[in-house]
């Protein structure tokens, strides 16, 4: 039974900064898992959940999420537009949608994948009248996300990327429940710099007026370029998702069962597609060439006898044959964080072309346009549209 | 061109709304799905049980037209109207009816002799300047010529002898509950559900209601009811059976985006994914197209002549340098309606190809049949399973480039190019003029095409930042070599068909030849600097442009530079598809001029998406 009266608001706005180069080109919600854009997950369990008139609050490179969504036929639900010029943070995304809500509606990230029921529930709730209200779920690593202080069914408080100690492990699952009511709440918070929706929230639990759903399912966030691994890894783990038309095959590939390739993927003979590992539309992989634990972004040509495990390429690169990005566990540098350990041995930019014998190694990220040699041995970060060269 | 639809059955839920709709809702429905076909008048006949006949029509869009609320309609035809015969008027608008306002017809093609069937009709009185206005007229007549109230269906029949010309039409009458059709030339599908027939020119109009669809041949003349067909051949009864359309017509919704055409251009990659899917081998060289040519057909040919109309025949013009380079077969273009099989060929070794989006362009059609008469084998390049042009030729090869619903076409001039490379190469490789090694490079740039075109969307800030400071211009002047030549008379037709500006496309040597008279401060150039279009060559003609002051907006290829170029947009590395990729600047540059003067882009003034009248 579809329920009309409640609307979902998804924030796709934002431009994900901390995962360039694979958001230079493209906005976050964007980036492909199990060969589908996170949003389009996004949009899947809402549709699942019978939401099925959803507004998409759009901004930084919003044509590729228009283009890929249209409007929402392909999924059975109605998708309009709104746009959120600046990214003045996530309460200004929310407000933009005022013009289209004119009743209890939904608020989601467009990058974070959950359950239809995280979604259903927060319908139920707010179809009974009882809003504001938010989904609340538990992280091993609370401490990178808004942790939750609860009285009860009460959100007492929301604190975002606390430093010190935190008593809960319970966290803000980014699944909200709102009347109307909110746009004014939100235009009285004040707040220095961005205007998020977690500090409208704070304002909403400190009138004790914000209620909390206790939800366990499903919880994907791509925080960090290594997570892309592991919710691709989940995703695929969780349903076959090879496309049923069929890729075209060379003699002697082997696929693990856990892969997703796109129905117009062409690989050549003696391939070995390990598990964990999305490939997309019109990618190429050639001859005798191993692909493990990797997301392949689509157009991307990975090289006769090349070895890419663990690893990201984005739409269009080049992998030149028997170049080796060998995998295991890695350090990578994010701003001014350094990330030891991490299971992500090398990312390629969109349009980047890594020369024929190269080697990538310890978490190496090649930004998008970069081009570098054969032969070249490629450490630590390579910015954008930098040349590499052997010496 | 016009489009046709009709609808006869109980009233039935719309997309998107709760309620019932009526009859006449749903033949405007139909109609806003035809629109590209025609969009300068509109109108519909409905007739119901106590209500008679009602006609609704006026000159503008679809949108401005008012469908008058009949109760009791069960049946009802629509026509969105592109003008032939007389101005777009409310007049001349369809449906037209005879003198007593009983018989209602809409009528898509030409009445080639109604100025002689006026004059035979001399006792009528007419309303409108149209060739259609005649038909019902001589409804009228043979139903007074039939014995007690006469029949429809009868009727038409008879009046189907006296009308010469390729039309399809739709008449209704009052207290009857048929619609009666003919084909003769020009589309006709019909739409079967349960208690429920349709009938449009494009079966897009109904798809959403139903996909088992009938196909209508020449001059058969069919009854429609609620509850099924009964399609007439020769006076005997016949059966043309029922296929299954299996595309989606939600495809064809514009989603977010102000312009179909801004949406198409975007679709690009994914559109281009899907022309090249599961027909490329790039390692051995080879494209399966899945088509086969008789034996020893392609080893004797001696020509392949390509028959087109306006992109399309641009897209030929790529193509035919590609055959003789790639194929080794010697390859002409012909403005289709320009085409005679001329003499000093042998028709056994030559194969006309015909490149049309929509398959019905009435031109080409005229060409493949001057050249199937002639005893030429035909080949058509079509974006659109089962239209006429399908069923004329000996084979086909789809572009799969989606429905393109933008009058001005984009995305199908990428397939329709990326299709013809395929089958040059196909061709070259069977007659053993091309090589696997020499066929690789060129596959592995078609491979690259998706990603390579996706670039330059990427890239589009700079072209609307280009288009915004050149676009107020007096005259724009494109100029490439080789392969850059279709591209820069395809970038021209492109601005001055939606931004209404004075573009011209010329081979870069010509320049000197006589438009450089033209050129001044005031009249940019924008050129194609790529591999295939003799980039060094091209880049002296505009120096010689910019020396008498105009501004330079060049597509080069990555990796090279012209440091004189005022604006410089990087085209990735595909070899001989890369004037290809740079069209796709010359599309954004003009979607963006003709946005910031606020056009009609998607309907243009004048045209019509695919021109279904020679």
């Amino acid at each position: 039974m579809s329920d009309d009266s409640v609307t979902a608001v998804i924030l796709a706005a934002g431009e994900g900064r901390r995962l360039a180069p694979l958001t230079n080109r493209r906005p976050k919600p964007m980036v492909p898992v199990a060969n589908r854009p996170l949003l389009e997950h996004v949009i899947e369990a809402v549709a699942a959940a019978d939401v099925n008139r959803i507004v998409l609050v759009v901004g930084y490179r919003q044509e590729r999420i228009r283009n890929h969504f249209g409007d929402g036929d392909d999924w059975d639900v109605t998708i309009e537009y709104v746009e959120q010029a600046t990214q003045l943070g996530t309460g200004h995304a929310v407000l933009q949608a005022e013009p289209l809500v004119d009743g209890p509606f939904l608020v989601l990230n467009g990058d974070r994948i959950v359950d239809p029921s995280a979604v259903s529930r927060i319908r139920d709730r707010v179809s009974e009248g009882t809003h504001p209200t938010m989904a609340v779920t538990t992280a091993e690593h609370p401490r990178e996300y808004g942790v939750v202080s609860l009285d009860g069914d009460r959100v007492t408080a929301i604190d975002e990327k606390p430093e010190g100690p935190v008593e809960t492990n319970r966290i803000n699952a980014g699944v909200y429940g709102f009347s109307t009511a909110v746009f004014d709440a939100i235009r009285e918070t004040h707040a220095p710099g961005e205007l998020t929706i977690t500090a409208t929230l704070n304002d909403l639990a400190a009138s004790e007026s914000l209620s909390a759903v206790r939800y366990d399912g499903r919880w994907l966030d791509v925080s960090n370029l290594w997570d892309l691994l592991t919710v691709n890894a989940g995703v695929i783990g969780g349903s076959g998702a090879s496309d049923p038309e069929g890729p075209v095959l060379g003699e002697s590939v082997t696929v693990a069962d856990d892969v997703a390739l796109a129905g117009n993927v062409r690989v050549g003979p003696n391939v070995t597609i390990g598990g964990s590992t999305a490939i997309g539309s019109n990618a190429t992989i050639e001859a005798s060439a191993v692909v493990e634990n990797a997301v392949i972004f689509p157009d991307a040509v990975i090289g006769a006898g090349a070895v890419v495990r663990d690893a990201i390429v984005a739409g269009n690169a080049r992998i030149g044959p028997n170049a080796t990005v060998a995998g295991g566990p890695a350090t990578v540098v994010v701003g001014d964080a350094v990330h030891h350990g991490v299971e992500l041995a090398g990312v390629i930019g969109d349009n980047a072309t890594v020369g024929g014998g190269s080697t990538l190694t310890d978490g190496a990220v090649v930004g998008d346009d970069v081009t570098a040699d054969a032969g070249v041995v490629i450490d630590g970060r390579v910015e954008s549209g930098a040349v590499v060269r052997r010496g | 061109m016009c489009g046709i639809t009709g609808y006869i059955g109980d009233e039935i839920v719309l997309d998107g709304d709760d309620e019932v709709a009526s009859v006449g809702d749903i033949v405007h429905e139909g109609l806003r799905n035809l629109e590209y076909r025609g969009y300068d008048s509109a109108g519909v006949a409905l007739v119901g049980d106590s209500s008679g006949l009602t006609v609704a029509k006026r000159s503008g869009e679809v949108d401005n037209l008012t469908v008058p609320d009949v109760a009791d309609a069960t049946l009802g035809v629509g026509h969105t109207r592109w003008s032939t015969h007389g101005p777009p008027t409310d007049a001349n608008a369809h449906p037209h009816t005879d003198c007593v306002g009983d018989v209602a017809v809409v009528h898509n093609g030409i009445v080639e002799n109604h100025e002689d069937l006026r004059t035979e009709l001399a006792d009528h009185e007419f309303t409108s300047d149209t060739d259609t206005e005649v038909i019902p007229h001589l409804i009228e007549e043979e139903l007074a010529a039939q014995r007690g109230e006469g029949d429809l269906l009868d009727a038409v029949r008879a009046v189907e002898d006296r009308l010469e010309g390729s039309y399809a039409i739709c008449a209704v009458r009052e207290g009857d509950d048929r619609i009666v059709v003919a084909r003769r030339g020009s589309p006709l599908v019909l739409g079967r559900d349960d208690e429920a027939t349709f009938l449009a020119s494009d079966v897009t109009a109904f798809l959403e209601h139903t996909r088992d669809v009938t196909y209508l041949e020449d001059g058969d003349v069919a009854a429609l009811s609620a509850e099924g067909v009964e399609v007439y051949a020769d006076g005997d009864l016949v059966d043309r059976g029922v296929e299954t359309v299996t595309w989606e017509a939600d495809a064809a919704e514009k989603g977010g985006y102000e312009h179909y055409m801004r949406k198409e251009i975007h679709e690009q990659p994914e559109s281009l994914r899907q022309t090249i899917a599961g027909r490329l081998d790039v390692d051995a060289g080879d494209v399966d197209l899945d088509v086969s040519f008789p034996p020893g057909f392609l080893a004797d040919l001696e020509e392949i002549q390509i028959v087109a109309c306006g992109t399309s025949n641009y897209a030929g013009r790529y193509a035919a340098q590609l055959f003789e380079e790639l194929s080794g077969v010697r390859a002409t273009v012909e403005i289709a309606s320009e085409y005679e099989f001329g003499a000093g060929r042998s028709p056994d070794r030559t194969l006309v190809v015909a490149v049309t989006q929509s398959g019905e362009t009435a031109d080409t059609l005229g060409a493949v049949r001057r050249a199937n008469a002639a005893g030429a084998r035909t080949f058509a390049v079509t974006n659109t399973l089962g239209s006429t042009v399908t069923r004329e030729v000996d084979d086909t090869a789809f572009i799969r480039a989606g429905p393109e619903i933008g009058v001005a076409a984009t995305k199908t001039f990428a397939s329709q190019v990326a299709t013809l490379t395929m089958l040059a190469v196909a061709i070259g490789r069977e007659r053993g003029a091309l090589g696997a090694a020499d066929a690789r490079p060129v596959l592995e740039g078609l491979r690259d095409l998706p990603g390579a075109v996706q670039q330059v969307l990427d890239a589009e800030p700079a072209v609307r930042e280009a288009a915004t400071e050149y676009g107020d211009s007096e005259a724009f002047f494109f100029v490439g070599r080789q392969l850059g030549v279709p591209v820069a008379l395809e970038g021209a037709l492109k601005l001055k068909e939606i931004s209404y500006d004075h573009a011209e496309g010329f081979a870069a040597g010509e320049l000197k030849h006589g438009p450089l008279a033209l050129v001044t401060p005031d009249t940019p150039v924008l050129a194609v600097l790529t591999d295939g279009a003799r980039a060094d060559e091209t880049m002296n003609n505009v120096t010689e442009a910019q020396t008498r002051g105009a501004p330079a907006i060049g597509c080069v290829s990555a990796g090279e530079e012209y440091g004189t170029l005022d604006v410089s947009l990087p085209v990735p590395d595909v070899g001989l598809v890369e004037p290809l990729v740079a069209n796709v600047y010359l599309q954004l540059f003009a979607y963006h001029v003709a946005n910031d003067k606020g056009r009609s882009i998607d309907k243009p003034r004048n045209l019509a998406k695919s021109v279904t009248v020679e």
